[in-house]
């Protein structure tokens, strides 16, 4: 209404973006028009590229230009090790730890019956195929610790055990420097139920 | 513990009043439809974060106002700290010591509050629901980890169900994922379960002598859990999980044929027995009454032994529902231990001491006048 047209329309994409409210996205789009115009050009392609040149690997799921992607062509990986996860931000969040050598699945999400998601609209019927054709000897199941990545994780275990593979469920507890005192209830109950011998 | 403090803004009637309040009775007279209840549900609010009259949050808001804020400052175990709801179309915050407490559990147990409404008169003749919510009220404010289990077992149920009916409508046939829901319902349910139990054994403890007091030593009461599932109350969490575990394998099928969860906490109920008769169905009116009198009794020394110190105790129009007799009764047990709101339309015909040194407060449509 009081904005140009081109403007008001590039403020309405900026509020179709998470976290982003009506003020801020003003602010972003005024702050675009000062921009350099190589910058504004930079930014526009990888906007589109990022949506155009990216799919998920076939074999894993996660998100890549190439296909399969880094991880699953890198063959100093230990192959016999999977990790499952939910989402490509927690192959990411793994990958920074710098710790873990095997490769992973990701899901696209959890089992939820309430929300008509059934195992085989997740990236579990691809796991199966994987653990069949693929020498595996341990599946570590990564999903959140709240009640659908918990089924899942439950339901996938299920399936596989009868194979003979060797399933974990990675350890819910207190976070490292952190203290005792500041715990919730619920974490702190989790932390004991999953004590261990030393 | 008592409130000392309590300042409203936008609620329900209230435009924005601040109200100290004595530290034992407090009687709050007005005339119908002038927002006696809404200040006592203020209160309720305050310690649960959530009405008992209603589920929606926006009813709490004044109208055409965006906002409202219950503020109290509560004095417990020598110290005094603030509470905080604010209420707003866009949610709701629990405020502890300024600071936003971001799980119920964390909040909820603060302020411990005993809340007797005429409503409450129906624990023994109403649905099971009704008794089912004051177990788990109560056994939430003394422990938090209750509030967590019985939360995550309503969500796995709510998935459980939506599972049964795709099963029902053979729109799917994952008997696994059955399983694992079962499984995960089954881990909650047991704890709940459990907790129960150990709240009835207390709670017995306390209502016995009680109601043997009110009905002038001549009635025994005994409560009993009506499980769906056959433990008995002494048993632990492995045993009871057991229990669950054969129960479901037993009525999968018919489950599925209902599209329905079928048994389980949230199915069970509670049985009060006076002189060992069902007091539910062969009950007179006046031994119902005086079943649920002494069970508010009961959970106000059951919160007493299990916190350290009385809860708060609200008495809506209630007084005036209970005859001479066990009016003084009631009145008598608190004298000068519980710090008491009544909200009465007169209290001409309450006859008490406790009544007569207490503070009054007049509303009026939304003020207090003095």
């Amino acid at each position: 209404m009081y904005y140009p047209e081109p403007i008001s329309k590039l403020i309405d994409s900026f509020t179709k973006l998470p976290g982003i409210g009506p003020k801020t996205a003003v602010r972003l789009a005024f702050f675009v028009l000062n921009m350099k115009e190589d910058d504004v050009l930079d930014f526009a392609k990888s906007l589109v590229s990022a949506k155009r040149e990216l799919t998920h690997c076939t074999v894993c799921g996660h998100i890549t230009d190439q296909d399969p992607c880094a991880i699953c062509q890198d063959e100093t990986r230990d192959s016999s090790l999977i990790c499952v996860v939910q989402d490509p931000k927690d192959v990411i969040a793994m990958e920074k730890m710098k710790d873990f050598s095997g490769r992973y699945h990701v899901l696209h999400g959890a089992i939820s019956p309430m929300d008509g998601i059934g195992p085989e609209d997740i990236n579990v019927p691809s796991l199966l195929n994987r653990l069949k054709d693929e020498e595996v000897e341990e599946l570590i199941l990564a999903t959140n610790p709240n009640i659908e990545g918990e089924a899942t994780a439950m339901y996938i275990s299920r399936l596989v055990k009868p194979s003979g593979i060797h399933i974990t469920r990675i350890a819910h507890g207190l976070p490292m420097g952190g203290d005792l005192e500041y715990a919730d209830e619920v974490t702190l109950s989790k932390a004991l139920e999953g004590r261990r011998e030393l | 513990m008592h409130i000392q403090n309590l300042t409203l803004k936008n609620y329900r009637n209230y435009q924005q009043i601040q109200v100290p309040f004595d530290d034992k009775v407090n009687v709050i007279i007005g005339e119908n439809a002038q927002g006696k209840t809404n200040l006592m549900e203020a209160i309720y609010v305050l310690a649960f974060s959530k009405s008992y009259r209603t589920p929606r949050d926006k009813e709490l808001i004044q109208w055409n106002e965006n906002y409202a804020t219950i503020e109290g400052t509560i004095y417990k175990r020598k110290r005094t700290f603030p509470l905080e709801i604010q209420l707003s179309s866009k949610g709701k915050k629990a405020k502890l010591n300024h600071i936003e407490q971001r799980r119920l559990s964390d909040y909820i147990g603060a302020l411990n509050v005993v809340m007797f409404a005429p409503e409450d008169l129906n624990l023994v003749k109403g649905s099971p629901q009704i008794r089912r919510r004051f177990i788990d009220m109560e056994i939430g404010q003394i422990q938090p980890l209750y509030i967590y289990h019985l939360g995550q077992y309503l969500k796995v149920l709510k998935q459980r169900n939506h599972l049964l009916k795709s099963l029902q409508r053979r729109q799917t046939n994952d008997r696994t994922m059955l399983d694992v829901l079962t499984e995960q319902l089954i881990e909650h349910a047991s704890v709940i379960v459990e907790k129960r139990f150990v709240f009835l054994q207390l709670l017995r403890q306390w209502a016995a002598p009680i109601h043997k007091g009110i009905s002038r030593e001549k009635e025994m009461l005994e409560i009993k859990y009506l499980g769906s599932t056959d433990v008995s109350e002494v048993e632990n969490k492995e045993k009871i999980r057991k229990a669950y575990q054969t129960s479901f394998s037993q009525i999968v099928e018919k489950e599925i044929d209902r599209g329905n969860t079928l048994i389980g906490p949230h199915r069970d109920d509670l049985v009060f027995y006076v002189n060992g008769k069902d007091v539910q169905t062969y009950g007179s009116q006046g031994q119902q009454r005086t079943t649920a009198l002494s069970l508010k009794l009961a959970e106000i020394e059951l919160i007493r032994s299990e916190v350290g110190e009385y809860p708060i105790l609200l008495l809506d129009d209630v007084l005036s529902e209970l005859d001479h007799y066990r009016q003084s009764h009631l009145l008598h047990t608190i004298q000068g231990k519980v710090q008491t709101f009544v909200s009465t339309t007169s209290i001409s015909d309450i006859q008490h001491d406790t009544i007569r040194q207490a503070e009054l407060f007049h509303i009026e449509n939304g003020i207090i006048v003095q």
